[in-house]
C-alpha cells in the first residue's frame, strides 16, 4: 500500500509526542520536529505532524479559513470540525487569524479547566521579539528571542483576564521545524 | 517482543487520549485529568493508572526502571517491568542515574532526578478530599472554588486529638498556590522533593481514571499551619545497615526471635550503589 506520507503512527507518533511534553513541561525551551514534518505533505507540514500526534476522532478542531489544511487533518486523524468557540484544538496558519482564534477559544470552567483550547500556530522564524518568561517548568526566568507572532499571541491572551485554572495553552511551530510551548500559567515578566 | 500485541500494548486511540491528558495536567499542575482508564492485564488498583501513563509516554529508546516501595525486585515491580518489556523490548535497569523513565509505587528514588527524565507515580487514591468529603461531585466543586477548609479542619484535628499531624503518607501538598494535590502515598520524607524538582512528576490513577502533574520547578508545599510546620520523619540517630547512609528514607526490621531492630535504605538501587562506591 502507497502511502501519502512516511509518519509512523506508532513510533514517529510517540518520539513527537515526547517532544511536545518536553516543550510543554519546559515551556520556551524549543524542541526540533523538523524529521517529523519533514515525512508530512503540503504546505503546513508540522500541523499535520502535530495532528497526528494529537487528534482522533474523540476531538474537534478548527483551521480558520484554510479550507485545504481542514480536508487534510480530517482525512488524516478523522477529527472533527467544530466552530472556534467550540473546538479542542485551533490551528492558526498566520497572524491574521490570531485575535479571531484567542478571544473565541474555549478556556474551560474553573470546575473542569481539562475542557480548553490548545492553539497551535505556525510562526515565521523572526526572532525581533524578546520575551521574559516565568511559572511551572521553568527555573525563575528564561529570556527567548522570538517572532513578534508570539509576543502578538500572548498579548492577546493576556488580555482576556482568565481566571486561572480557566485558559488557554500554545503551541508554536516554524518552518524550520521548531516547536515550542506556552502553557496557561507561564507569565510574561516585565 | 510479543507481536501479537501492539507496540507498548495500548491501542493508538487509548495512548492519544492519555497523551492529551497528560498535557492538560502539566498545563493546570495538580488538577486531576479525568481520562478513560482501560483495561490490563493487572487488577486495577495494582498500578493500572502508572502503568498507562508509562505505556503511552515509551519508545524503543527508553531506559525504564520500575520501582516498589523503593525496591526494584518487589512483585509488583518484577511484575511490571516484564509486562512492559514483553510489549515494548525497551532496555531495563535498576540504577536510578541510567532510567529515562522511571515507574514507581510509593517512593521517590533517593538520587535527585534530571531535566530528561519522567517519574511515573501509581496513585490508590488521588482525591486528596476524599478523606472529608466522599461524593466526587462535591470535591469537584470544592476544586474549583478552591475550597479547601475541611482539609485544614482535617490536620487541625489531628494536632489536637494526637499533638501532632499523624498522616504518615498520602501528605497533601499545594500545588503552585492553587490545587490541594495527593502526591501518591509516599512517605512525608519524599514531599520536598516534589518542590521545584529538574525531572516531570507525572501521576496516574487506573481504579479513580485521574492523571495529574508536576512539571518541573513547579512550586510545591506540604500543608502545614504557621506555628506548626511541615515534619518529614527523622531517622535521627540511625543508619542504614548494609551502606551506612544516614539522609535515606530508612526501612525499619524486626527480628521476632532476638528482638532487634535495624534499619537499612527503602531505595534498595541508591543502597548498592552506596556499597559499590565502598568497596
Amino acid at each position: 500500500m502507497k502511502k501519502i506520507h512516511d509518519f509512523d503512527e506508532v513510533f514517529d507518533a510517540q518520539k513527537m509526542f515526547r517532544l511536545v511534553l518536553t516543550a510543554l513541561s519546559s515551556p520556551g525551551k524549543t524542541v526540533d520536529i523538523a524529521r517529523f514534518s519533514g515525512k508530512m505533505y503540503g504546505t503546513r507540514p508540522a500541523f499535520l505532524a502535530v495532528a497526528m500526534t494529537l487528534l482522533d476522532n474523540e476531538v474537534s478542531f478548527d483551521a480558520g479559513p484554510d479550507e485545504a489544511l481542514a480536508g487534510e487533518i480530517v482525512s488524516l486523524t478523522l477529527a472533527k470540525r467544530a466552530p472556534l468557540d467550540g473546538a479542542d484544538f485551533i490551528f492558526v496558519s498566520g497572524p491574521a487569524d490570531l485575535r479571531a482564534a484567542v478571544e473565541n477559544a474555549k478556556c474551560g470552567t474553573l470546575r473542569d479547566p481539562h475542557t480548553s483550547a490548545t492553539i497551535v500556530m505556525n510562526i515565521d522564524d523572526g526572532r525581533d521579539a524578546i520575551l521574559r518568561l516565568s511559572g511551572p517548568g521553568i527555573r525563575d526566568v528564561i529570556e527567548i528571542r522570538t517572532s513578534p507572532a508570539v509576543q502578538a499571541a500572548l498579548e492577546l491572551r493576556d488580555a482576556q483576564f482568565y481566571e486561572y485554572p480557566q485558559g488557554i495553552d500554545f503551541i508554536f511551530v516554524s518552518a524550520a521545524g521548531g516547536l515550542f510551548a506556552v502553557p496557561r500559567l507561564t507569565r510574561r515578566e516585565g | 517482543m510479543n507481536k501479537d500485541y501492539n507496540f507498548a500494548f495500548l491501542d493508538e486511540g487509548s495512548k492519544r487520549e492519555i497523551r492529551r491528558s497528560i498535557l492538560k495536567a502539566v498545563a493546570i499542575p495538580g488538577y486531576q485529568v479525568p481520562f478513560g482508564s482501560r483495561e490490563l492485564p493487572i487488577g486495577r488498583g495494582w498500578g493500572t493508572g502508572g502503568l498507562q501513563l508509562t505505556l503511552s509516554l515509551i519508545g524503543p529508546d527508553d531506559i525504564l526502571k520500575v520501582i516498589d516501595q523503593g525496591s526494584d525486585e518487589s512483585v509488583n515491580a518484577v511484575s511490571i517491568r516484564k509486562f512492559v518489556t514483553m510489549c515494548t523490548d525497551v532496555a531495563t535497569t535498576a540504577k536510578t542515574g541510567e532510567a529515562t523513565l522511571i515507574q514507581t509505587r510509593h517512593r521517590v528514588p533517593e538520587v535527585p532526578l534530571r531535566d530528561d527524565q519522567i517519574l511515573v507515580l501509581q496513585v490508590p487514591l488521588p482525591e486528596p478530599l476524599r478523606l472529608v468529603e466522599p461524593r466526587e461531585e462535591v470535591t469537584k466543586m470544592m476544586h474549583a472554588e478552591k475550597d479547601y477548609a475541611p482539609v485544614w479542619l482535617l490536620l487541625y484535628e489531628s494536632l489536637i486529638r494526637y499533638k501532632k499531624i499523624t498522616l504518615a503518607a498520602d501528605y497533601p501538598v499545594m500545588a503552585e498556590d492553587r490545587y490541594v494535590m495527593n502526591p501518591s502515598p509516599i512517605p512525608k520524607f519524599d514531599n520536598p522533593k516534589l518542590h521545584d524538582a529538574e525531572c516531570l512528576y507525572l501521576f496516574g490513577a487506573g481504579r479513580e481514571k485521574k492523571i495529574y502533574a508536576v512539571p518541573p520547578h513547579t512550586k510545591v508545599v506540604s500543608l502545614a499551619f504557621d506555628d506548626v510546620p511541615f515534619e518529614r520523619e527523622s531517622f535521627k540517630g540511625k543508619r542504614c545497615r548494609l551502606c551506612g547512609s544516614t539522609d535515606t528514607y530508612l526501612d525499619e526490621l524486626f527480628d521476632a526471635d532476638t528482638g532487634a531492630r535495624v534499619w537499612q535504605c527503602s531505595d534498595t538501587a541508591y543502597c548498592k550503589e552506596v556499597r559499590a562506591r565502598c568497596v
